[in-house]
C-alpha cells in the first residue's frame, strides 16, 4: 500500500467514525423525545462539539493530503467528495442537536397522539435507516444502494409535505396540543432536512465512484 | 518534381557517391601493402626460419632467430619500465585535472609523444651507449620506453576520464581510502581501456627502427645478454633489405611477414580484449 | 537516547571564494525523513555533502562549523570513520559495474579489505536486499553484474549497498531524478521503511517528492536555511513568503 492509499484509508475511517456519531446523535434524539429524556438530549447537545470537531479535524486531514499527495482521479474525487460529506454530516449533527434542544425547551412531555397522527416517529427512523444506509454505500462504494437512497428521500418529503394539514388537523381537534404540535411540526422541518443532506451524500459518493455528476439534474421522480 | 529538388538529389547522392569511393580508397594502400608482404614473404616462413640464425653470405636458408628472440626481450624490458609509470601518471593526471603539475606533466607528455623517434634515439644513444661503452639491449628498452611512455599515460588517463566522477563517488561514500579506491574500483572499471592502450603501444614500438640503430644496434648471432647488442625485427629487417643479396632480402621479406603477422595479432587481441573486458557502465 | 542525531550549527561551505552554504543551522531528529529542497544552486546538495564530509573531496572545497553527529562533530573526526557512520545514495544510480550484485551489496567490506565469514556476508546481503525490497527480484541472479538491473533496481541495490555497511543516517542526493515514475514511487515507498531504522536526509528539486516522503522539510534559498520546519506545516502554512512562493511555483 502506498502512503496516499494508507491517508486515504485512514480517512475512510475518520468519515465512518464521525458517522456513527451522527447517527448515534440522532438516535439519542429520538429516544430523548420518545421518553421525554432531558439528560439526554443534554447530552445530544454537548456531544454535538464532537462532531464538529471530527468536521474540523477532517478538514484539515484533507488539506494536508491535497497539499502533501496531489491526489488524482479516484483519490481526488474521494476527498473531493470526503469533504463535502463531512460538510453534510455535520449539518445533520446541527439538526440532532436543533432536535434536542426542542426537547429540552418545553415544561413537559409531549402528547404521543401529535406523533402517531403526524408520522413523526416513522420519519425519525427512516431518517436514521438512510443515514444508515448511506454509510454503508459510503463503505462499500456501492453506487446501487446510494441510488436507491433518492427514492427513500421521497417518503419523508411526502411526510414532510402533508405534516402542515396534519399538524393543522391536529390543533383543530384539540387545542390544548398546540404547542407540542408546532414542536413537532418543526421538527418534521428538520428531519426532512436530514433526508435531503442523505441525498446529497448519496450523490457524492456516486461522484467518486462513477465520476458522475448527479445534482441539479431533472430526475424522473419529478423532485428535483 | 521541380527540376530545383532534382538537382539537390541529385547534389546529395553525388556527394554520398564522393564519401564512399574515397573511403574505399584509403583501404586500397593496406589492402597492397598487405599482399605484396604477405606474397612475399609468407613462403619464407617455416619451422626452421623461426627457430635458426640467418646463415652468412652466400649460403640459402637461414633464420631468424635471433632477432625474434631479441625483439621479445627488448620490448618486454621497456613494458616493464613503461607500463607501472604510464598507468601510475595516467592516473595522477586523471584524478588532479586541475593541479599545476597534472598541467605542466600533462604537457609534457604531449610533446613527448612528438618527439621523432630517431631524436629519442641519439639522445639514448649519448646517455646511456656512450657513457656505458658499447651498444646494448637496455639502452634500447629505455629507448622504447621513452617511446611507449606518452601513449601508455595518455589512454589510460582518457580511459579514467570516461568513467563518471558518480562511480568514485560512490567508492568514498563507502569510507573507502584513496589508495583502495584506485585499486579496487577506478583501475577495474577502466581495465579494458588501460590494457588496450598499453597492446597499442607494444605493437607501435615493435616497429620502432631507429631508437634501436643507434642503441641496441643489431646482432648476426643469438644473445640474450641485456648489456650486449641484440638483433631485432626491425633491425633485421633494414640491414637485411639494404644488403646486396637475395638470400638476405628473403630473410627480410620474411621477418616482415612476421612483424606484420605480430602486429595484426595484437591488434586484434587488443580488440577481443576491450570487447570482452569491457565493464558495461 | 537523544532524539536529535545530526545537528549542525553556524556550517558554511564555501568553493574557493564562492558561499554556497551560510549559516546553516538545523536539528535533524532520528528516525525521521528530512527532505532539503530548493531551487538550483541554493547550496542543498552542498550541505548534503558536507554532513558525511563529502563537500571536500572537491578541490578549493572548505567548510566552517559544527556538524554534530550524537553530538560528536564530524569536522573533527576522520573522514572516512564519518562516511562509515553516514551512508549516501547519489543521483544516478551507481553500482560497481566490474561487481557482482552480492558484492556490490557488500562492497563497502569487500573493498575496504574487511574480511567477513561466507555466512556472515550472506546474512548481510539477503538482509540489505530484503530491506530494500529487492531480494525477491535478484536472489536467483546474485553472481549476475549489477548493471543488469533496471534503473529503479540499480537504485535500490546502491541504497543495499550503503545499508549494508549500518550506518545511522543515510543521505539521498535526488535519488530519483534519474529514474521513470514507477521505479521512483518503489524508493519513495522504500523511505517510509527505512525510516524505521534510519534517519534519511533528502535533497529532491521535486517538491511533490518532499511533501509525499518526509516528516519535516528544508527550504534552502541563496546558501540561506530559510524555513524548516513539519512538512504538513511547511506545505499548507508555510511561515516564510519565499518558501510560499516557491512551493506554489510563483518563483521569480
Amino acid at each position: 500500500m502506498t502512503q496516499l492509499e494508507n491517508e486515504i484509508q485512514a480517512v475512510k475511517t475518520e468519515v465512518i467514525s464521525m458517522w456513527t456519531l451522527v447517527e448515534s446523535q440522532l438516535q439519542k434524539t429520538r429516544s430523548a423525545m420518545l421518553h421525554f429524556d432531558r439528560d439526554l438530549a443534554r447530552e445530544v447537545v454537548l456531544k454535538e462539539k464532537r462532531v464538529n470537531a471530527f468536521e474540523l479535524k477532517l478538514d484539515r486531514d484533507c488539506e494536508n493530503i491535497f497539499a502533501l499527495y496531489c491526489p488524482v482521479a479516484i483519490d481526488l474525487r474521494f476527498l473531493l467528495a470526503v469533504l463535502k460529506i463531512n460538510n453534510n454530516l455535520e449539518r445533520i449533527g446541527d439538526i440532532a442537536e436543533g432536535i434536542a434542544k426542542y426537547i429540552i425547551e418545553p415544561l413537559e412531555d409531549f402528547d404521543h397522539s401529535v406523533f402517531e397522527k403526524t408520522q413523526l416517529i416513522k420519519m425519525f427512523d427512516d431518517s436514521i435507516s438512510i443515514l444508515a444506509d448511506t454509510r454503508i454505500a459510503f463503505e462499500k462504494e456501492d453506487t446501487i444502494l446510494a441510488r436507491s437512497i433518492f427514492k427513500r428521500d421521497e417518503v419523508l418529503d411526502a411526510i414532510n409535505r402533508s405534516a402542515i394539514e396534519k399538524v393543522g388537523e391536529c390543533i383543530k381537534d384539540d387545542m390544548n396540543v398546540m404547542s407540542d404540535a408546532l414542536y413537532v411540526l418543526s421538527i418534521i422541518r428538520k428531519l426532512e432536512r436530514v433526508g435531503d443532506q442523505a441525498k446529497n451524500i448519496a450523490e457524492e459518493i456516486i461522484f467518486f465512484v462513477e465520476a458522475k455528476v448527479l445534482k441539479h439534474q431533472k430526475e424522473s421522480s419529478g423532485k428535483n | 518534381m521541380s527540376v530545383h529538388v532534382k538537382y539537390r538529389i541529385g547534389k546529395s547522392i553525388g556527394f554520398q557517391a564522393l564519401v564512399v569511393l574515397l573511403s574505399v580508397a584509403c583501404v586500397i594502400p593496406l589492402i597492397f601493402i598487405l599482399v605484396y608482404i604477405i606474397q612475399s614473404g609468407i613462403t619464407k616462413i617455416n619451422w626452421h626460419f623461426l627457430t635458426n640464425l640467418p646463415k652468412p653470405v652466400g649460403e640459402s636458408g637461414g633464420g631468424i632467430a635471433n632477432a625474434l628472440v631479441g625483439s621479445i626481450i627488448i620490448i618486454a624490458m621497456a613494458s616493464v619500465m613503461a607500463i607501472p609509470f604510464g598507468i601510475l601518471c595516467g592516473i595522477y593526471l586523471s584524478e588532479n585535472k586541475t593541479s599545476k603539475l597534472a598541467y605542466w606533466s600533462r604537457l609534457c607528455v604531449d610533446i613527448l609523444q612528438g618527439i621523432p623517434s630517431i631524436v629519442i634515439g641519439i639522445v639514448a644513444y649519448f646517455w646511456f651507449v656512450k657513457p656505458f661503452g658499447g651498444f646494448s639491449a637496455i639502452s634500447g628498452s629505455i629507448a622504447l620506453a621513452i617511446m611507449m611512455l606518452p601513449i601508455v599515460v595518455r589512454s589510460t588517463e582518457e580511459t579514467l576520464l570516461l568513467l563518471p566522477d558518480s562511480l568514485k563517488e560512490a567508492a568514498f561514500a563507502l569510507g573507502m581510502p584513496f589508495h583502495r579506491v584506485i585499486l579496487k574500483v577506478v583501475l577495474p572499471c577502466g581495465i579494458s581501456g588501460i590494457i588496450s592502450g598499453v597492446m597499442l603501444s607494444v605493437a607501435r614500438i615493435t616497429g620502432e627502427t631507429a631508437p634501436l640503430l643507434f642503441t641496441a644496434f643489431g646482432n648476426p648471432y643469438l644473445s640474450t645478454n641485456i648489456t650486449k647488442p641484440m638483433q631485432t625485427l626491425p633491425l633485421l629487417i633494414f640491414n637485411y633489405a639494404t644488403s646486396p643479396y637475395n638470400d638476405w632480402h628473403d630473410l627480410a621479406w620474411g621477418a616482415s611477414c612476421i612483424l606484420l603477422i605480430w602486429v595484426l595479432l595484437l591488434n586484434i587481441f587488443t580488440k577481443l580484449i576491450t570487447r570482452k573486458w569491457t565493464v558495461q557502465l | 537516547m537523544d532524539s536529535t542525531i545530526v545537528k549542525s550549527v553556524n556550517y558554511n561551505a564555501y568553493f574557493g571564494d564562492n558561499h554556497v552554504v551560510k549559516n546553516v543551522n538545523i536539528d535533524i531528529p532520528r528516525n525521521n525523513v528530512i527532505a532539503v529542497m530548493g531551487p538550483s544552486g541554493c547550496g542543498k546538495t552542498t550541505f548534503l555533502r558536507g554532513i558525511n564530509r563529502m563537500h571536500e573531496l572537491i578541490p578549493n572545497a572548505t567548510a566552517k562549523g559544527q556538524i554534530m553527529l550524537n553530538n560528536e562533530d564530524v569536522m573533527e573526526m576522520h573522514p572516512i570513520f564519518v562516511r562509515l557512520k553516514i551512508g549516501m545514495v547519489f543521483q544516478r544510480p551507481n553500482p560497481f559495474p566490474n561487481l557482482s550484485i552480492y558484492d556490490n551489496v557488500i562492497a563497502g567490506y569487500k573493498l575496504n579489505g574487511i574480511k567477513l565469514p561466507k555466512a556472515e556476508k550472506d546474512r548481510i546481503v539477503e538482509h540489505s536486499l530484503t530491506r530494500v525490497a529487492l531480494w525477491k527480484e535478484v536472489k536467483d541472479s546474485l553472481t549476475k553484474k549489477g548493471s543488469f538491473l533496471s534503473g529503479g533496481q540499480q537504485q535500490r541495490l546502491c541504497i543495499a549497498r550503503a545499508v549494508a555497511m549500518e550506518p545511522e543516517v543515510l543521505l539521498f542526493d535526488e535519488p530519483t531524478s534519474a529514474l521513470d515514475p514507477i521505479s521512483t514511487s518503489t524508493v519513495e515507498e522504500l523511505f517510509h521503511e527505512l525510516k524505521k531504522n534510519y534517519t534519511l536526509i533528502i535533497v529532491t528539486h521535486n517538491m511533490q517528492q518532499a511533501a509525499r516522503v518526509s516528516d519535516k522539510t528544508a527550504f534552502f534559498y541563496m546558501g540561506e536555511l530559510v524555513e524548516y520546519g513539519e512538512t504538513k506545516q511547511m506545505f499548507t502554512n508555510p511561515s516564510d513568503l519565499r518558501t510560499q512562493n516557491y512551493i506554489t511555483g510563483r518563483f521569480s
